[in-house]
């Protein structure tokens, strides 16, 4: 899948310019870059709901997309299997929607807190819930926008151990939209790392390490890290230091 | 020191709570002693009787088969008017929630509707109506507005974000009308509804003051004007506020179970005036 010279301008506000990188399929793409660069508006035009004004993309056609957002966005008068159903209520097959429901329930850990209505369920679990209901609406590609943020760092490991462990029972081609150097270093085969509005791509780094092995305060995870500070532009705290030598 | 805090606080826990009960009764005692007051003031049974008078007549006629006969009349005519305004302001309101169109096109008459007097509508009817069915016409046109209007705001107070969700999941309208919209809207349409209610009572006995149908508690209360019956007309009044109470009590109730029942977290709604 190839995106090439994406263009999009809100009136004045151009967003991004000339954005262009490759994903291979079956892969975890992070789209890394400060809040307000315009990640979003890239994941929006990625699955068609926003058209970009130049550029191409190829290989995204035809191509269902399936989505997780910042807030887990569940229906608070529906039990959290419901919810499940609810978004999957555009499918035909009964049987494949609630085999897909038990087994993204009990893979998310959610099995007994099926007939639970979100606001019986803690932050962390609302939030394994929406990604279960990702993971569970059958797609090609899954869009995650933030989708590790506003939640403690236990939290956030615990939900990035629920996403790896859902992803790997599909294995979907999966875009994650973060402004965390944590959440790309994790869990990205590849980094794009974005720069200020308007948007482009600054560079982009492959982590070959497979996950098992991203093992935390590693050397090789630390240099990773560091390839990706320096591509966002920071080397330490002293602004001085920061800044290109004119 | 630490004794005085201790009393402090001894003395503000040994202190009367006062409940929400007591400040009501507390009220009603106070209008009760007004109302007394004034009448011994006046001193005209026929002008003003006071509360002990007004209780006995209410407990003379209680006791007469035409009490019960307006009674069931009028609260047959309110739960039909109820009924058809209930339906129509929900037809109405969420046809003009979902589409901006129909909003732009229903709203002329709309507020045509309510800006419209009641004494007027219910004039009108009586050139097109039975004298039964007066009362009713003008309660629908006065309180389907009011459901209307609940419907719609209901309606588009849907939040933005599980809207966007369900359509990126491509969740069917229909599906998204009962599982979204309409849970989404039932604390605006409850609201509305037990507005509408009150508003019922109040223009049903309205119409039959004009209209004089028979079994009505305002032919009744309008028999008793022209008798010169005072304490009458104040005692079918007070039928008629303890009714109106008494079904807005239980509609109230009903629709706690309703909240309880279909919605676990109920969405603040800001009430709106029932006028």
């Amino acid at each position: 899948m190839a995106i090439q010279n994406l263009r999009k301008r809100f009136g004045d506000l151009l967003v991004l310019d000339s954005v262009s990188f490759e994903m291979q399929a079956s892969s975890i793409t992070a789209i890394l870059g400060p809040s307000g660069c315009g990640k979003t508006t890239l994941l929006n035009i990625l699955s068609g709901i926003l058209a970009a004004d130049a550029g191409a993309m190829a290989g995204l056609e035809d191509k269902r997309f399936s989505y997780c957002f910042q807030e887990p966005r569940l229906l608070a008068w529906l039990s959290a299997e419901d919810n499940m159903r609810y978004a999957m209520a555009s499918l035909q097959d009964t049987n494949t929607i609630e085999q897909r429901i038990s087994r993204f329930l009990e893979e998310a850990g959610l099995t007994e807190f099926r007939h639970f209505r979100p606001h019986q369920l803690s932050g962390g679990m609302q939030k394994r819930l929406s990604l279960a209901r990702a993971f569970a609406f059958p797609s090609d590609i899954l869009l995650l926008d933030e989708a590790f943020s506003a939640v403690d760092l236990k939290q956030k490991i615990e939900l990035m151990q629920a996403f790896l462990k859902l992803w790997k029972d599909e294995r979907p081609t999966a875009v994650i939209v973060t402004h965390d150097i944590h959440d790309a270093l994790f869990l990205a085969d590849q980094v794009v790392v974005l720069s200020q509005r308007p948007a482009r791509v600054r560079g982009i780094l492959q982590i070959n390490t497979p996950h098992e092995a991203r093992l935390f305060g590693s050397n090789e995870l630390a240099a990773y890290e560091q390839q990706l500070y320096s591509l966002l532009g920071f080397s330490t705290l002293d602004q001085d230091a920061n800044m290109p030598a004119n | 020191m630490e004794n005085c805090l201790i009393v402090l606080s001894m003395q503000s826990s040994a202190r009367p709570s006062w409940t929400p009960l007591a400040w009501r009764l507390l009220g009603i005692a106070c209008f009760l002693v007004a109302w007394q007051a004034a009448s011994s003031i006046v001193k005209s049974e026929l002008i003003l009787p006071g509360p002990p008078i007004v209780l006995k007549a209410l407990a003379n006629l209680s006791t007469t088969a035409k009490f019960w006969s307006a009674v069931s009349g009028s609260l047959a005519r309110v739960l039909e008017s109820f009924i058809i305004s209930i339906a129509i302001g929900l037809l109405s309101g969420f046809i003009s929630g979902i589409s901006q169109p129909a909003k732009a096109f229903l709203s002329p008459f709309i507020t045509g509707v309510r800006a419209t007097p009641v004494l007027a509508l219910i004039l009108l009817a009586m050139f097109w109506f039975p004298s039964s069915q007066v009362p009713v016409f003008s309660a629908v046109l006065m309180a389907f507005p009011v459901m209307h209007t609940s419907a719609e705001a209901g309606i588009r107070s849907v939040d933005q974000n599980l809207l966007q969700m369900s359509r990126l999941f491509h969740v069917p309208k229909r599906v998204m009308l009962w599982r979204l919209r309409v849970p989404s809207a039932l604390p605006y349409i409850l609201s509305g509804a037990k507005n509408a209610l009150g508003l019922c009572w109040k223009v049903v006995v309205a119409g039959e003051v004009l209209s004089q149908p028979r079994m009505a508690l305002g032919s009744a209360m309008q028999e008793s004007r022209l008798m010169l019956e005072t304490a009458d007309v104040f005692a079918w009044a007070l039928v008629t506020i303890l009714l109106c109470g008494l079904s807005e009590y239980l509609f109230g109730l009903l629709s706690a179970r309703a909240n309880l029942v279909y919605l676990s977290v109920a969405p603040q709604v800001s009430r709106q005036s029932s006028i």
